[in-house]
């Protein structure tokens, strides 16, 4: 089950503890690698119910993590997400419901990520759920606030279906607190609530004329009439006032609807809008203004109608609690922008009158408090809250990680047992990688988006990313350095010969005087070349691990049909072909038993003899072209071996030509003709001239 | 470091033909950093000699097994059951990790699956070169730091000869004429006037030709 224990940074890659639901990333952007799909979908789906969203407009502070960073760009994780979650292959998810229901009931109200997340998790583990929804769709702010061009509304009904056929049942129309009271929801038997509201109303801003004139909206309420397709009536030169996601989605949502003009008015700088930066250069390439460290004075008015809004500059002062720098006016810089709309996007709150007198609230947001982050226990017994309810403003992922602690919370107390008392995993600062070692490591150039020209963007609500195709995401998820995944050393087995130290091309391993080797797991990339060369076989990595391979060599001969003659071909991952081209392979030559790898570094001599020792009549080792390895330094090395057996074999009595190598093409994984030579050599051997 | 070589697969297919259960037997210590007899090594050769014997259609099993030094009678006692269980041992160990072998395992067969080189360094990965010749009574204060029993062709004490050409030996334009290089030391260390100092008859006896040779310490012995 989905274990919330905050994961150690010097155990885990960056990109996992980066995540709010602890994604194994690096497991799906490797299986990914392994052009292995569904079980990149798999392992994705199995730890969020709405990996399709994610994919899409996940803030992924897993990325901003990324060891890649420091090289060059971090892998486009957000983007492989939606890659293995989009695809044909993903089917229906099928979950393990219990077939035998707890019998408890749950009241989920709200049916944000915070709710479904939940709610999914809850009937998984076996209780009877109901979401109840003010509005008459699911989603919250996924339906109602993300305009389409972000995320299609299919989608999200997708996903949400998937939830729902777990058996979820769900209420919509009901607003808890009008339809339903609070407290009737456990004479209703509902033995657990989780709260989800979200923050949805819009603060007001404060300045004059605010409340006098036609035009001055809510950007809740105007992203929410866009998103039920209601077609709200808009300006034609708009200001919009804030600088969340909130702000720069109503801006754009605005030019799509006919608005010659748009504005965001933020108080600070550039540095400080907390819109993803991401998200602020889509809106400036589509045409939206931006005036930096401005704040509104007035709204002015002609006829009942806004027509202009009265501004000042400011300059960034000391940093404020939240470490932002708080803006000053500028005295007499007061400027006025003419302007028919203006929308105020400075911030939410959530809706939680209905609740004031059974939970702690905050102040002055009305947020809901909750005693444990983990636990997420309100003051009331059995009701547990997060979400935006809880943090204000956040992020989707935040909201999943909310719902699925609230689950693993409410299922203890349904089952009676304690709440953990969890404490937060400790920050680590971890080292920055060596100038040396990023000056080594290859830089491959990342290949995150695909995206509508800006002019055809504008036509309507059309979605701007599409989704990387097979090719791009192949080789987006080969660009992972494998943090973690590398090499190991069995200190009882090192006779500190130094070969590792004088072998790894990146120079990982270092000794002591007494000859004891440090391996920096975090920095080393996993290619495997200390693994193949130690002597004494005292080092092997995560990544296709020794043992693994042999295993894979036996498997493959033992699950072959025998067809004659039987090759065991091991395939560079890092070449340019794709998934089809391995199923064409195995079609067109049923006798070529594939062997994947990461590298034909890790192939070894006795892997190779290993192969001819079960039975295998010939070998080939195709390595990837040398523009895509990430260790073209390792390839003369990775030659001479293949010689060495080369000339085993032949001392052997078995014709070294039975082992071929070779690079693949451009495209695909092999060389028809190269395959067809060696078969001919295995079926006509050239025979040594007679006596 | 003493450096061994494996032999060539022919040499060692042939020896070992015939004995139906062969153990590999490699030792980690020198023969492991000689990249001769790890347990690496081990793998391919046994790997090696099974599949030889299966295009040649000899039967028998080859098994696999490496100690830590085969120099060292506790850690060859360890291996006692294997050993016991099969027809010869095939050791990767320098001659005198076989003949310890041999003498543990008075009624086995025990071959030697590598030759025996020299004492010698790490000049880099995959480079040795022999620096030693453990002549029983070091002279290196004398010469520079550089041995020229161990590195001299003709082991010439008060060097270099007639054959000494541009810093090369006349044996091969490939090695370095040892007292050449001694020269260029000394006089790098100011040092040159003890080439002046003739050294007497070596006795040879401390390096074996007194017969072979044996180390006692009372202090340590048993
Ligand atoms: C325009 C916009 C763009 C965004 N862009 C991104 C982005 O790109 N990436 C990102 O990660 N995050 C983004 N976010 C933030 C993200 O959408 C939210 O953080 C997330 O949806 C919060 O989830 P939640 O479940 O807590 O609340 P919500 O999604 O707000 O859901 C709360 C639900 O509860 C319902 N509800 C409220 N009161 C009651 C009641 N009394 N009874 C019954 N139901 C009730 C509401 O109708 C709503 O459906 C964006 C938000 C907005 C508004
Ligand atoms: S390089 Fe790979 S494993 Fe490392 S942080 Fe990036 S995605 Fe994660
Ligand atoms: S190569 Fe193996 S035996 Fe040698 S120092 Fe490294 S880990 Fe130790
Ligand atoms: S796996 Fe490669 S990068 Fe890591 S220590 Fe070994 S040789 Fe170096
Ligand atoms: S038996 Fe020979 S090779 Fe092995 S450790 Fe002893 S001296 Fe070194």
């Amino acid at each position: 089950m989905y274990d919330n224990n905050p994961v150690n940074a010097m155990e885990h890659p960056p990109c996992r503890v980066a995540c709010p639901i602890l994604t194994d990333v690096r497991e799906y952007v490797q299986l990914i690698a392994e052009r292995t799909f569904k079980e990149a979908y798999a392992s994705i789906r199995k730890l969020n119910p709405l990996p399709r969203v994610c994919g899409r407009i996940c803030t992924h502070p897993c990325e901003t993590a990324c060891k890649r960073g420091q090289v060059d760009e971090p892998i486009a994780i957000a983007a492989l997400k939606r890659f293995a979650s989009d695809g044909p292959w993903k089917g229906r998810y099928e979950a393990d419901v219990p077939d035998k229901s707890t019998g408890h009931k749950v009241a989920v109200v709200g049916s944000g990520p915070a709710g479904l997340a939940a709610a999914h998790d809850l009937a998984i583990l076996g209780h009877r759920i109901t979401i109840f929804e003010a509005l008459p769709v699911l989603g919250g702010m996924l339906r109602m606030g993300v305009p389409a061009y972000r995320l299609p509304k299919d989608v999200v009904d997708e996903e949400i279906q998937a939830i729902l056929d777990l058996g979820v049942e769900v209420k919509t129309g009901v607003r808890i607190g009008e339809e339903i009271n609070f407290t009737d929801l456990s004479e209703q038997g509902y033995k657990a609530v989780f709260v989800a509201i979200g923050a949805h109303k819009d603060q007001k801003l404060g300045i004059a004329g605010e409340n006098e004139f036609e035009g001055v909206v809510s950007a809740v309420s105007f992203l929410r009439a866009v998103n039920q397709g209601q077609n709200p009536k808009t300006g034609k030169k708009v200001a919009v006032i804030g600088g969340g996601n909130t702000a720069v989605d109503s801006a754009r949502c605005l030019l799509r609807m006919g608005a010659e003009t748009v504005h965001i008015v933020y108080r600070r700088s550039g540095d400080e809008m907390p819109a993803a930066k991401e998200e602020i250069e889509e809106a400036v390439h589509e045409g939206v203004q931006i005036a930096y460290l401005t704040s509104p004075l007035e709204i002015l008015g002609q006829n009942g109608k806004v027509s202009a809004l009265k501004l000042m500059k400011n300059e960034l002062g000391e940093p404020d609690a939240s470490g932002r720098r708080s803006p000053k006016p500028v005295p007499g810089s007061e400027f006025t922008l003419d302007v028919d709309m203006v929308i105020a996007a400075i911030g939410q709150a959530p809706d939680s009158s209905f609740v004031a007198d059974k939970l702690e609230l905050t102040e002055r947001k009305k947020r809901i408090i909750v005693k444990g982050p983990y636990t997420l226990v309100t003051t009331q017994p059995g009701v547990f809250a997060g979400g935006d309810a809880v943090t204000g403003p956040a992020t989707v992922v935040e909201a999943i990680s909310a719902g699925k602690r609230a689950a693993i919370s409410i299922d203890l107390y349904l089952r009676g047992e304690p709440l953990p008392t969890i404490e937060p995993a400790e920050e680590v600062k971890r080292e920055k990688l060596s100038p040396a070692l990023v000056e080594k490591t290859r830089n491959f150039a990342r290949c995150g988006k695909i995206s509508l020209p800006a002019e055809d963007r504008l036509k309507g609500f059309d979605e701007v990313d599409a989704v990387l195709s097979e090719d791009l995401a192949t080789k987006e998820a080969l660009r992972c350095l494998h943090c973690f995944l590398g090499a190991r050393i069995d200190k009882e087995k090192c006779i500190s010969c130094l070969t590792c130290v004088r072998v790894c091309p990146l120079g990982i391993p270092t000794t002591n005087k007494m000859g004891e080797i440090t391996i920096d797991p975090f920095a080393c990339q996993a290619c495997g070349m200390c693994v193949l060369e130690c002597p004494v076989w005292a080092i092997d990595i995560s990544l296709n691990f020794r043992s693994k391979i042999a295993l894979e060599i036996e498997q493959v001969i033992s699950r072959s049909q025998q067809a004659e003659p039987m090759i065991v071909g091991f395939f560079d991952l890092h070449g340019n072909f794709r998934s089809t081209d391995v199923k064409s392979l195995r079609q067109d030559y049923p006798n070529i038993l594939p062997v994947m790898v990461f590298g034909l570094r890790r192939i070894d001599t006795c892997d190779i003899l290993k192969a001819f020792e079960s039975g295998a009549d010939g070998v080939v080792l195709a390595g990837c072209p040398p523009d895509t390895d990430p260790f073209p330094e390792t390839a003369d090395r990775v030659k001479r071996r293949i010689a060495h057996a080369r000339t085993l074999l032949d001392a052997l009595g078995i014709d070294g030509a039975r082992l071929e190598v070779c690079d693949m093409p451009e495209k695909g994984i092999v060389d028809k003709e190269l395959i067809d030579g060696l078969i001919q050599r295995i079926k006509e051997p050239v025979q040594a001239s007679s006596e | 470091m003493i450096t061994l070589e494996q032999k060539n697969f022919e040499e060692i297919e042939k020896m070992t033909k015939g004995y139906n259960r062969l153990l590999v037997l490699g030792c980690e210590t020198c023969a492991a950093m000689s990249f001769a007899g790890g347990q690496r090594q081990v793998a391919e050769l046994a790997s090696a000699i099974r599949v030889a014997r299966k295009t040649s259609g000899e039967q028998g099993e080859v098994l696999e097994e490496a100690i830590a030094r085969q120099c060292e009678p506790e850690f060859v006692d360890l291996i006692k059951d294997d050993v016991a269980g099969c027809d010869a041992v095939l050791s990767l160990a320098c001659g005198a990790g076989v003949q310890l072998l041999a003498e543990r395992f008075p009624d086995k067969v025990i071959l030697p699956g590598c030759n025996t080189l020299f004492l010698g360094v790490t000049e880099e990965l995959g480079v040795w070169s022999e620096r030693c010749a453990g002549c029983g009574n070091c002279i290196l204060d004398k010469t520079a730091g550089l041995c020229p029993i161990a590195r001299c062709a003709k082991q010439l004490l008060n060097g270099p000869c007639g054959g000494s050409m541009n810093g090369k030996c006349e044996i091969s334009k490939d090695v370095d004429c040892v007292w050449q290089l001694i020269i260029d030391r000394l006089d790098r260390l100011n040092r040159l006037e003890m080439l002046e100092e003739i050294f007497p008859v070596k006795d040879w006896s401390p390096a074996g030709h007194g017969g072979p040779r044996k180390m006692i310490r009372e202090d340590l012995k048993l």
